[in-house]
């Protein structure tokens, strides 16, 4: 048995894809138990049974559909017309943007290639150092994921039984601190930069706005749908998933019909890796249930650990190594079960730790080796990826420290929520 | 491998994509269009379909079992991504004949085991929706892991080859 469990483990860090070692693992378990391993494929149904849970196929495909259309290159004009007044309001302008544009396509990845496009050249004309775009873009492209409607947030609502609104409500102020030290940072490194400010305009502001009439109701009527309690996250997932198609297919035409096909097989690819972890894990995370794994767990950390203040501690190193090998999405599929009865016993609120959880995994994209962003940009910008590695490390600095003050600071995510 | 199989399969990976995007297309469709008009109706006509919900949850269902058959044919399933980054190319073949085999097998005993739960589901008689019998909505199971297992089967089979090939050069 324990020679199988090494060798799932080791099929693992091959590369195997982790839907098919968690389901190595449940038949392991349940024969070991004696159970009939037809009762693995009852469990797999169980993703039928989830509420909410078509909001992550819709959000997605929205997202896609935004990202191949011109909708980055209005966003940023947007942001431009509204912040590059500022001195460094480049910099801010890219801060904004992409935590804008990460919340609304759920954090999948796609905002370095979609906005970093556009934000490296024209970073790199306003006279800011080469290594701090790099970083920073780097960095953004993962930075808004504590913003609504973000898919990890939905997906540990889901996971953890807690409200989704709730966690929509809790990740606001620490997402605004995470922008906020990202671009006194970034004011700070652009002090020297001698460039004359550009006035604001008011018609440049008309013109973007103007510019960009279609896809200004979406904020308002996804997050204040949502917010309000009118719009099930479900529901406003749906009319921002057929918002979006009408606007870029048939009034804007900017991704043709032909092309339509390959834009909602790019994202359901997405949606089908993360879906497909998520129905075995029901399987596993049964099993382990009932074997009694998370008490075990639970009576291991009790021994060693005895204040709050501590268990955060463990619980943050924990999160960064973890960050560092798994992505987001199966670590709070995995993981998520495991954790919520140990930090109930520590008195975590399970919204702080969801607000926790997801701040440090955001560190996870960034932190060598295989950070997903430093790869995504490595091979966007064409520079390797040490260099990547170097230029990104203030930024995860910065952010490191933010997750620090949220972690020990749970009014800070819990404020917003009460009432 | 003669030419006259190799252009059948070729057929075969051509109608698979297209088959598969199609259901994409469709499942994805049907979602936006049955979510949109429960609302609608829930608004306008403070009303709805009792079963809506259900049939909501299904299609998910369905587009994660047929999204997880595209995400195997184009190698895009989460993993840990160690061995590809820093180990050289050479070298992580044989790894990825290992682990081809072995998701093959996985996928094999997850298909097995569903299309006996499915065989169970047809002698009893569970319905879904409105009365539609539950094995129908649930066959989505063996299907897809018995194709994923087939995907899989293929890149080992590539991959032995990709591997013996180089060695006796």
């Amino acid at each position: 048995m324990m020679i199988l469990s090494v060798a799932l483990l080791i099929l693992a860090i091959f590369g195997a894809p982790l839907f098919v070692v968690i389901a190595g693992s449940a038949m392991l378990g349940y024969y070991k138990e004696g159970i009939d391993l037809m009762a693995i494929s009852i469990e797999i149904l169980g993703i039928a049974n989830m509420p909410f849970l078509s909001a992550i196929p819709l959000f997605t495909f929205a997202g896609y559909l935004l990202s191949e259309s011109n909708a980055p290159k209005r966003l940023v004009r947007l942001t431009g017309a509204l912040l590059s007044w500022m001195p460094g309001g480049l910099a801010l302008v890219a801060l904004a943007a992409c935590a804008f544009f990460t919340a609304f396509t759920g954090a999948s990845g796609v905002t370095i290639i979609a906005l970093g496009a556009i934000l490296y050249p024209a970073l790199k004309q306003d006279g800011y150092p080469d290594n701090f775009n790099l970083g920073l873009v780097t960095t953004s492209g993962s930075l808004g994921l504590l913003f609504a409607p973000s898919l990890p947030l939905i997906l540990y609502g889901v996971i953890a039984e807690v409200s989704i609104d709730s966690l929509f409500r809790a990740g606001i102020l620490p997402g605004l601190l995470m922008l906020l030290m990202l671009s006194g940072y970034s004011l700070w490194v652009s002090r020297g930069n001698e460039k004359p400010l550009t006035p604001f305009e008011f018609k440049e502001l008309g013109g973007a706005l103007r510019e960009s009439m279609w896809e200004l109701p979406l904020p308002i009527v996804v997050l204040g749908g949502i917010y309000s309690g009118f719009f099930a996250v479900s529901e406003a997932a749906a009319v921002t998933a057929l918002y979006v198609l009408i606007v870029e297919v048939i009034i804007l035409r900017e991704i043709s019909l032909q092309d339509l096909p390959r834009v909602m097989r790019d994202s359901m690819l997405l949606v089908g890796s993360i879906l497909i972890i998520l129905a075995v894990s029901l399987a596993s995370t049964n099993y382990m249930i009932d074997a009694g794994v998370p008490q075990a767990l639970l009576g291991f950390v009790a021994e060693h650990v005895t204040s709050q203040a501590t268990f955060l501690v463990l619980l943050l190193l924990f999160l960064l190594a973890l960050g560092a090998i798994l992505d987001i999405f199966s670590a709070i599929v995995l993981i998520v079960p495991l954790i919520l009865p140990i930090a109930a016993q520590y008195n975590v609120d399970p919204i702080h730790l969801g607000i926790v959880f997801l701040a440090a995994m955001q560190l996870g994209y960034l932190t060598p080796p295989v950070g997903l962003n430093l790869f995504i940009a490595s091979y966007r910008f064409d520079k390797p990826i040490m260099e990547v590695y170097s230029a990104t490390f203030p930024f995860l600095l910065m952010l490191m420290l933010s997750v620090i003050i949220i972690t020990y600071w749970p009014s800070l995510s819990l404020w917003l929520v009460a009432d | 491998m003669s030419a006259r199989q190799s252009g059948l399969l070729q057929r075969l990976e051509r109608w698979g994509t297209a088959a598969e995007n199609a259901s994409l297309v469709v499942l994805l469709g049907a979602m936006m269009i049955l979510a949109v008009g429960q609302i609608v109706m829930r608004i306008f006509f403070s009303t709805g379909v009792v079963w809506g919900d259900e049939l909501l949850k299904l299609l998910v269902l369905w587009m994660a079992m047929i999204a997880s058959i595209a995400a195997s044919r184009s190698d895009r399933h989460l993993r840990i991504d160690i061995i590809s980054h820093f180990v050289p190319k050479k070298y992580a073949r044989l790894p990825r004949l290992l682990v081809d085999a072995f998701a093959a097998s996985i996928c094999g005993v997850l298909a097995w085991q569903s299309w006996r739960f499915i065989q169970l589901s047809i002698e009893s008689e569970y319905t879904v929706l409105v009365g539609v019998p539950s094995w129908i909505a649930h066959s989505i199971l063996p299907f897809a892991f018995a194709l994923m297992c087939y995907r899989f089967f293929l890149d080992f089979v590539a991959g032995s080859v990709n591997f013996f090939k180089v060695d006796t050069q």
